[in-house]
């Protein structure tokens, strides 16, 4: 018999109780894992934003607590555009609207005419809006065909009833599941005139794009520039609040869990007090015995932390699926959230196990052996 | 493996240092301090040696031994008798480095015990124990519960397990081998402990009231088993009892009073 051998049937030995501690691992493990892959979802759909325009970075107002709610004014954009090194400097009025119960954060991009070239707007269908229209709209390839809607057909938002009059592709798929406005019609609408929320730069060449990033937030404090979707916190707070409470999530997790570990083997350790003293009345060392407490609470972490993965799909596919967060909520399978996973299973088990595990190593063969 | 223990000759060469010495044979040499110092054995020759060994419970409210001295040959079956609360049970604790002594000296096989570098190892490799209850692992086949003895023993496990089924075969319990503890009979639970305590071919066999919980011819196939042991592979073995018609299966009947040895019973 080989010691894994032996391992695996003191774990079948107790099988109430080692299901119930592979299942605590798992369910801490799935709850890191889901708001692991929901942050990174949100993350990734937050950092879409960024790749429509085709820029080279994105200047954004700092610390706002979200992005949608960067503020730059005519002034600071023409400042910007006026930066050394700075090609092109495209200032673009960004929101999000509730159109129908399948899009409730539907993008809308206000742009000014002149500027649907340099941002990557490509017109496949109809033609582009009128500089100063007020009812018209370009609706992105993937929100037309999403929508069922057409050249001509009506389209309600931002509180007015506007006309489709071309159907555009930017070539990311995010800013094609959305829908470009005249920037003036969307400025009045939200009531901030000559404000955008975000500038689109593309750097000249010959300039170094870092360079170029620090002279903007140099000359100007209250802007930041991003470039990743990992800068993305410099700008949107909530990304950073929320990232950090999927972080102490998992601390908890990993704390709750490694009691709830710890509890269920210092029990398994008072039942089995007699074992202990026997194995080391005929010859096993301490380390020997801890290692053997060790390793079954290593394998229950690894079965714990699969099945906690296999949860997390199931989990993320059920919020997903909920009404209230339809359309919201995109999961982002990454190797991250699968080490994480495995992490805190693991984390929680050793933390859990060591103790007891520790004792066991240390108990007095004789008592143990008296032990009833 | 010497050839004076060796049950399985054919696997036992790698892990136990052969001791070389030849069995003297079926005299013991359990003396009181004062008749001690009148007949020296050779040093050699000795398996167990205990010298002026004192055990004291609860701070010395209670002295279990008290100054006891004891020697046995190699390849010696003795028995220790004496009424519940002797000190008998206290002694083997002693000799299997499962207890200190408060003073004294112990040496089983020229190790002294105060100063063991392993005691673990010690106990894998020098002796084998024998509990009044059989101590099996309920949850783990005979043969499990022996190969259980060999982790750590350097064996590999396919080694370990053919030496486990040879032990078996050599207690009449082959076809028991699958068989968990509460499967099996008094007299085979014991038999499988037995085994197990021969696992890692310890020179060295501590008996404790090995009969307590068997029916009479259990017992004598029990007991007959530790004389063919000492008989046919000199394992030298110390055995505790209170039956005196248990300890008729020793060689030697030693009887302890007040935590002492006292003089041999028949001698």
């Amino acid at each position: 018999m080989s010691t894994i051998v032996l391992l695996l049937s003191n774990i079948w030995a107790k099988k109430a109780r080692s299901f119930g501690l592979a299942f605590a691992v798992a369910l801490a493990v799935m709850t890191v894992v889901v708001l692991t892959v929901v942050s990174s979802g949100l993350e990734s759909s937050a950092a879409a934003i960024l790749k429509i325009g085709k820029s080279d970075f994105t200047v954004a107002q700092k610390n706002v607590s979200d992005i949608l709610f960067s503020y730059l004014d005519t002034h600071q954009l023409a400042e910007v555009r006026a930066t050394k090194g700075v090609a092109n400097a495209v200032g673009a009025l960004i929101e999000t609207e509730r159109i129908n119960a399948a899009n409730p954060l539907f993008l809308e991009i206000g742009l000014p005419l002149d500027e649907l070239t340099p941002f990557g707007v490509h017109v496949l269908a109809g033609r582009p809006y009128s500089a100063n229209a007020t009812h018209e709209v370009m609706l992105g390839w993937r929100a037309a065909e999403d929508m069922g809607l057409h050249v001509g057909d009506g389209f309600y938002a931002n509180g007015t009833k506007n006309t489709i009059v071309g159907i555009y592709s930017t070539g990311i798929s995010f800013g094609d599941l959305g829908a470009i406005f005249p920037l003036s019609a969307v400025q009045a609408y939200n009531r901030v005139p000559g404000a955008v929320t975000l500038v689109f730069v593309k750097v000249a060449p010959g300039y170094r794009i870092g360079e170029v990033e620090k002279h903007i937030t140099y000359a100007h404090p209250e802007l930041t520039t991003i470039r990743t979707a990992t800068q993305f916190g410099r700008a949107d707070r909530n990304l950073v609040f929320l990232k950090a409470a999927a972080t102490g999530s998992t601390i908890l997790a990993v704390v709750i869990g490694a009691i709830v570990v710890g509890n269920t083997m210092m029990l398994s350790l008072f039942e089995r007090t007699r074992e202990f003293g026997l194995l080391r009345a005929i010859g096993w060392t301490r380390t020997r015995v801890v290692s053997l407490l060790l390793g079954e609470g290593m394998v229950l972490a690894v079965v714990g932390a699969a099945v906690g993965v296999g949860l997390s799909y199931l989990v993320t596919s059920i919020l997903q699926a909920l009404p209230q967060l339809a359309g919201v909520l995109h999961s982002n399978y990454t190797s991250e959230a699968f080490w994480r996973g495995l992490y805190t299973g693991l984390g929680m088990t050793i933390l859990g196990t060591l103790y007891p595990a520790l004792r066991a190593g240390f108990l007095a063969p004789l008592q143990a052996l008296s032990h009833e | 493996m010497n050839e004076h223990h060796a049950i399985a000759p054919t696997l036992s060469s790698q892990d136990i240092e052969p001791t070389g010495i030849p069995v003297q044979g079926g005299h013991i040499s359990a003396l009181t301090s004062e008749s001690r110092s009148n007949v020296e054995k050779d040093d050699a020759s000795l398996a167990i040696e205990v010298i002026g060994v004192t055990k004291e419970f609860d701070g010395g409210a209670v002295r279990a031994l008290n100054g006891m001295d004891l020697r046995v040959e190699r390849g010696e079956f003795i028995a220790i008798m004496g009424p519940s609360g002797c000190g008998k049970s206290t002694l083997l604790h002693l000799l299997a480095a499962l207890d200190s002594p408060t003073s004294g000296t112990i040496r089983v096989e020229g190790q002294d015990l105060s100063h063991l570098p392993d005691p673990s190892r010690y106990r894998r490799q020098t002796i084998g124990l024998v509990f009044q209850l059989h101590n099996l692992l309920p949850r783990l086949s005979a043969l499990a519960n022996i190969e259980v003895a060999m982790m750590g023993s350097h064996r590999p496990h396919r080694e370990r397990t053919v030496w486990a089924r040879q032990l078996l075969s050599e207690l009449d319990l082959a076809d028991r081998e699958r068989r968990h503890p509460p499967q099996l009979s008094g007299g085979e639970r014991q038999r499988v402990a037995i085994a197990r305590a021969l696992a890692n071919d310890p020179p060295v066999l501590l008996v404790d009231e090995p009969t307590g919980n068997l029916d009479s011819d259990a017992s004598a196939n029990v007991l007959a088993l530790f004389a063919r042991l000492q008989r046919e592979y000199g394992v030298t073995t110390v055995m505790v009892t209170h039956d005196p018609a248990v300890a008729q299966a020793a060689g030697r009947i030693l009887q302890m009073r007040d935590g002492r040895i006292g003089d041999p019973i028949g001698a």
